[in-house]
């Protein structure tokens, strides 16, 4: 296992965000994090990286608590993709990849080979090598998704958290650095919406209802209707893809929404 | 703003290069500040006298010009640039950590809370001299930073939450100022304060120069430490901590030392504005975002701006001189208004 965590729960301003989480991440794994909005997929993510401090439970890399551990130990062994996290100084896409060394850098050691060695590694990872002059304000969001990306496999980690790492993006993009994830061979948790992307790209799921993990697993043993239902309140048909082979849901409009109008209500 | 790693050597040279310009353009301005004033020594004189002081030579010169130079100007200009270099220092390092281009010691009230606690030193008569005035100063420095920081928590997402948790801070202390003077100062004392309030080079003096330098060159030094953790702020608080940095120690010391450096300028010669602002906004534009380069080209533009603004200071009005926060202040509100026109949301 290389993060586990044990009954972890976490309250901020007397709210519970995280209730009793239990979760074990296989290495090299792709895993999914789903739930509704506000059911403490960011919240769960910020805990594993160390960002947010466990109210109760404990949370443990290869053994060793989260707690006993450094900052910088934790940065280069686990890398934070944030959601739409942006800047106003005019940095450039190379720039930004190189904060990915910082963990690797003490206060007075200059940049060396091995530094050089992982932004090139990781800016060809994500297809910038000819953009790494470009400055960031000039990227698009998909194109910012994969510099972050590439800041944070140029930390050189074994796990990489991503929060809704597809949020903003057209389908394209979405596929695009869905697609860039499930290549790479580090230990990967993201937090999704899309329970078909999630279908398609991930190899084991856990989906979160209020705080609570709901349902762990694949995603054939995670994605049924009755927990949809039960978790999101929607009426689902779920079946297997004859295109691409995994799971595809397909929402169905609730019955009063769905019943043919007769007639259309003045505007009030 | 970048540059190719096949050109870093050329890059360093040229950043060396750069910081000698800078220095040499230093060294003529305080030159200048030197010479000009009421009695005006030529430059060569200036220069002579420098290095009559340093023991190098012994020129014969004006035994008046000598002691001006001595007593008064030189140290004068020294001040002054050891305040600009700080308050540039300042404004950096507040940029960096609040992710805030409108973020300075000014700005965000820690100059008027080192004022309350200065003049509140200055009233009480308690500890009087330039050390007791300075950490008087740290004192309402530290407290300012206190009541920003109360009133903008939580609100690091939003930016402007700062600036005006910053302007009721500063609302604040100008108040407790005030009542302070109101209450307690003699009419002497109100002249002496109110002219100083609004920044004065006036009374600066060697050992003003001593205690300067004492805060600039070891504050310097630690920012430039923390310069790798202030460029890994670039994506917030979170991305930093994510990236390995201790960020509330880092947090506290950076706090801490800008505390300490704008109280030390503002107990020797008031509170000077928009320093902190400019400077640093104008050295991005010239060495870029990183902050290794950042630090000491905001520390040299803001030496240099500060003593030429001691200059405009003295010869705008024939025979009486400005407060050099009026002059700073003349030149700084309209780059607030741009950098605030041109950090507007897009609509």
């Amino acid at each position: 296992m290389s993060i586990q965590a044990q009954g972890v729960s976490w309250s901020t301003a007397g709210r519970l965000i995280v209730d009793n989480v239990s979760l074990a991440i296989t290495p090299g794994e792709t895993v999914g994090l789903l739930g509704p909005n506000g059911s403490g997929k960011s919240s769960l993510l910020r805990l594993l990286c160390g960002l947010r401090r466990v109210t109760e439970g404990v949370i443990t890399f290869d053994d060793a608590p989260l707690e006993r551990l450094n900052r910088r130990d934790v940065a280069r062994r686990l890398a934070l993709v944030e959601q739409n996290a942006t800047t106003d100084a005019d940095v450039t896409v190379l720039d930004v990849v190189r904060l990915g060394r910082t963990p690797w850098r003490s206060m007075l050691s200059g940049w060396c080979e091995a530094d050089s060695a992982a932004v090139e590694q990781a800016l060809a990872q994500v297809g910038m090598e000819t953009r790494r002059y470009q400055s960031w304000h000039t990227l698009s969001g998909g194109e910012r998704q994969r510099v972050h990306i590439a800041r944070a496999l140029a930390q050189q980690p074994r796990e990489l958290l991503l929060d809704e790492p597809t949020n903003h993006l057209d389908i394209q993009h979405q596929l695009e650095i869905l697609a860039l994830v499930r290549r790479l061979s580090t230990t990967c948790v993201m937090a999704l919406h899309d329970l078909n992307l999630a279908a398609m790209f991930c190899d084991q799921l856990v989906l979160l209802k209020e705080g609570r993990v709901a349902a762990a697993g694949t995603p054939e043993s995670v994605l049924t209707c009755e927990r949809i239902r039960d978790v999101y309140g929607v009426e689902t048909v779920i079946e297997r893809s004859p295109h691409h082979g995994c799971l595809h849901v397909h929402y169905l409009p609730r019955r009063e929404t769905s019943l043919p109008r007769k007639e259309t209500s003045p505007p009030a | 703003m970048s540059s190719r790693p096949s050109h870093t050597r050329h890059r360093q040279g040229l950043h060396l290069g750069l910081i000698v310009l800078a220095l040499a353009v230093l060294t003529l301005a305080m030159a200048l500040a030197v010479s000009i004033g009421e009695i005006h020594i030529p430059l060569v004189t200036t220069f002579k006298a420098l290095s009559n002081a340093l023991g190098v030579s012994e020129y014969p010169l004006d035994r008046i010009h000598e002691s001006i130079i001595r007593e008064y100007r030189l140290s004068r200009a020294l001040v002054a640039a050891c305040c600009g270099a700080g308050l540039a220092l300042c404004g950096a390092i507040l940029q960096a950590l609040l992710r805030n281009p409108l973020a300075e010691p000014y700005v965000l009230g820690i100059s008027a809370g080192a004022s309350t606690g200065a003049v509140c030193i200055m009233v009480l008569g308690v500890g009087g001299g330039v050390v007791g005035l300075s950490l008087g100063a740290f004192l309402g420095a530290l407290g300012a930073f206190a009541v920003v920081l109360a009133l903008s928590r939580g609100a690091s997402t939003s930016p402007n939450r700062i600036i005006l948790a910053g302007v009721a801070g500063s609302q604040l202390f100008n108040a407790l100022t005030a009542w302070a003077i109101s209450t307690s100062a003699s009419a002497e004392q109100v002249r002496g304060i109110m002219f100083w309030l609004l920044g004065n080079l006036g009374g600066a003096r060697w050992p003003d120069v001593i205690l300067a330098l004492a805060v600039v060159i070891p504050g310097f030094v630690i920012c430039l430490l923390f310069a790798r953790a202030l460029d890994a702020f670039t994506f917030g608080q979170d991305a930093a901590a994510a990236l390995g940095i201790p960020v509330g120690a880092v947090r506290l010391i950076l706090f801490a030392v800008t505390a300490l450096m704008t109280a030390t300028m503002v107990s020797m010669v008031g509170a000077i504005g928009f320093v902190g602002l400019v400077i640093p906004h104008a050295a991005r534009f010239i060495v870029g975002t990183a902050h290794v380069r950042l630090l000491p080209a905001s520390l040299l533009i803001g030496a240099i701006f500060m003593v030429l603004a001691d200059i405009v200071s003295r010869v705008i009005l024939p025979h009486q001189s400005l407060p050099i926060g009026v002059v700073t202040a003349l030149v700084g509100a309209p780059v607030f208004a741009m950098i605030l026109y041109r950090a507007r949301p897009p609509l």
